[in-house]
This record gives C-alpha cells, structure tokens and sequence, in this order.
C-alpha cells in the first residue's frame, strides 16, 4: 500500500511511484476543469505535495486511494479559484467525532463499493457516462453539458437525474 | 428520523466541488448528520476517483518531480486563526454542525416579532449570503420567495412550509419558483440557511430584486 508507505515511513520511492501514477492525471483533471496549463502544472504539484503531507489522514475504510486523491485535487482546484481572487482557502473539512474505528468489515465493504461504482458507470449509456463525468469537471456543469452535448439547458438537470437513477439501479443490481 | 435530503443533483454537484460555497456549507452540515448521505456521498466522490483514473494523462514539466521533492520538507502551512464566533446562546445540548467551524457568526439581531437571524460570514467566500436564523415558536416567517435557491437545514426544532414538515436534521431545497411561507413548531426552529440572489419580499415587489442566475 504506497499511501501507507509515505505515511508510516516517509517512503520516497512509494511517493514516487504515486506521483508518477497521480500526478499527469490530477493536472488532467484539472485542465478539465478549465485551469491553464501552467496554473494546472503548479495545482497539480501543490497536490501532491498535499498527498505527502496528508498520508496518515488516509483511511482506506473510507475511500480508495483515487477516490482521495480525487477529493485533494477538488479542493485544491476551488481552493485556487478563492486565491486568485485574494481569498484564503477553506479549513480542512473536519472528521465527525463519532465515527468509528474501521473495522476489517468496512475495509472490504469500501473496496467492494469502489468497485460496484466503476462497474456501474460502465453499465451507462455513453451519454450518461459523459453527463456524469462532465458533471465533475466544471464550476458550471450544467452550462457546460448543454453546449458540449448540444442540449438546451433545461433538459440538462433531467438528464443528469436520469444518469444517477440509472447509477443507482446499476449499483442495486451488482449488489 | 430524517425525511428531507439534498436532491441528487446536489448531492453530485457537491462531491464534484460545482456548489456556491454556502450551499456547499449547508449541504455539508446535513450530511455531517445523515448517514444515509454520507454513504451516498462516498459513492459519487469513489465516481470521481473512476473519473481521476480513467482520464488520459497529461504529462507534467521535466523538472516538476524534482521541485515536488524539494518542498517535501518544507514545513506546511499554518491554519489560520479560529474565527470570531459570537455565543448565541443556543438551547441544551445543541451544538453548531463542524462544518461552521471556519465561520466567523455574529450574535442575534431582531429581523422582526421573534425572528432573529445571524450572519455567517465564510472567510474563503464572504459575499455568499449565510445565516443562522432563529424562529419562535409558533412564529409565521414573513411570505417571501428567492432570487435563487434557498438551501436550510434544520438545526432545531422545525418548520413546515407547502412543500412538508421540516424537523432536525432536515434539509430543504427551495427553488426560486417557490413562494413560501414557513411557519415554526410550537417548539421553534433555529435552522442555518444559504439564499442566492437574496430574499424577494412582497412589499418590496417580488420583480425588481436582483437575480442572480
């Protein structure tokens, strides 16, 4: 487990493998999201810098690695349109003091659940999928989905309903 | 028992990071409470990990691994100072969802006969229009409809409106099309709400208010 490495044992050959892995597709990410190239190449830096600093706050009860990634790079990504207009960026989302420690249990339930959720979306049609992804890429998904689509926008919000009632179906019948 | 959830939509423009900040704030302070959206939330952001993984890579600058390793032991930067949070005073046992913790509250101010509200002002997004309001009980909230959407979620107590009855726990999504006029439990309600495009209130012509999106 590299994230385990780096947090436990400052493990640089495991931080190198993630970043050569994570970091092309977090500036991709980011270039999607409308980020200039040399905006996207310092974000997508700054998030792997995260990923080091951050380590032993992953939990992989709760996510898989990609997943947290993915939740980085998101923050990073609106944490640098707040700067750009002279803002500081949001505290840290805190952790519920309730939650339970992971089980071995839950362990297995998230890897099972990361895997329904992949297997889903590979159930959907092709224009689903790209509702839901493009969903993820912009500050105006739905303005975004309309002209890369080419849907009036009023039809956008029932489509990207549509698409999640079709996820969730999908995911009830992998269960 | 929780009845009223963020729709779908919200849901995945949430784990998407696409929510203004004040609706993302209230959305996050229900989901802090609700576990059925917790669980929800997990998947659609383990959607985002598939997107992450499945997006052809883009490759970085030669020197980028080399300038990542030199900052690894810099040290990270600090949080900043708690913000000023005014005592409201609020009932036993009640407590303001974690998600407010980096909001600067200010105390109660009379908005009309046992109606306060406080202003909640996010340090990252301080034009967005946040705010704890306090209903008494029994109490009507003047009629009025949005110039955007109103996000609330119930903090205490609870409200009922011509869309339900919203208890703790609760959130509503109000649309701009949607005129109401909600009315507090015998207990009251303290809840905290997001409006975009501020309040539209008869008297002051439902028409000419500015709108945004």
């Amino acid at each position: 487990m590299l994230i385990r490495r780096v947090a436990t044992a400052r493990d640089r050959q495991a931080f190198a493998a993630l970043f050569k892995y994570f970091a092309p597709r977090v500036k991709a990410y980011l270039r999607r999201a409308g980020l200039e190239p040399g905006e996207a190449e310092e974000v997508a830096q700054e998030v792997l810098l995260s990923l080091w600093r951050k380590a032993e706050s992953f939990d992989p009860a709760r996510a898989a690695p990609a997943t947290w990634v993915f939740a980085i790079a998101r923050n990073a990504r609106i944490d640098r349109a707040r700067r750009n207009h002279g803002l500081p960026g949001a505290p840290e989302p805190e952790e519920a003091e309730d939650e339970l420690a992971p089980s071995a249990e839950t362990l297995t339930l998230t890897a099972e659940r990361e895997a329904r959720v992949r297997g889903a979306l590979g159930q959907l049609a092709p224009e689903q999928q790209k509702i839901v992804k493009l969903s993820f890429f912009s500050d105006t998904p739905h303005a975004a989905i309309a002209s890369e689509l080419n849907l009036p926008l009023g039809t956008v919000k029932s489509r990207i309903r549509l698409a999640l009632a079709k996820l969730r179906a999908a995911l009830e019948e992998v269960r | 028992m929780i009845r009223h959830h963020p729709s779908a939509e919200t849901l995945l423009a949430h784990a998407a990071g696409t929510l203004p900040a004040g609706q993302a704030l209230v959305v996050a302070a229900h989901v802090q409470g609700c576990g059925a959206c917790r669980a929800e939330l997990a998947r659609l952001e383990a959607l985002g990990g598939a997107v992450l993984d499945e997006l052809a890579p883009e490759p970085l600058a030669a020197e980028a691994f080399a300038a990542v390793l030199d900052r690894l032991d810099a040290p990270a930067p600090k949080p900043p100072a708690p913000p000023r949070q005014a005592d409201l005073g609020l009932p036993a046992g009640l407590r303001l969802p974690a998600a407010l913790h980096g909001a600067e509250i200010g105390r109660w101010l009379w908005v009309g006969p046992g109606i306060r509200y406080s202003r909640v002002r996010l340090p990252w997004a301080p034009n967005e229009n946040v705010m704890l309001l306090r209903v008494g009980g029994s109490r009507r909230v003047i009629p009025h409809s949005h110039g955007g959407a109103e996000f609330t979620q119930v903090l205490h107590g609870g409200f009922t409106d011509s869309t339900g009855h919203y208890g703790p726990g609760d959130m509503a999504e109000a649309d701009h099309d949607l005129a109401h006029q909600p009315a507090a439990d015998p207990e009251g309600c303290i809840c905290l709400a997001a409006l975009e495009g501020g309040l539209r209130l008869p008297w002051r012509g439902w028409r000419t208010t500015r709108r945004h999106g």
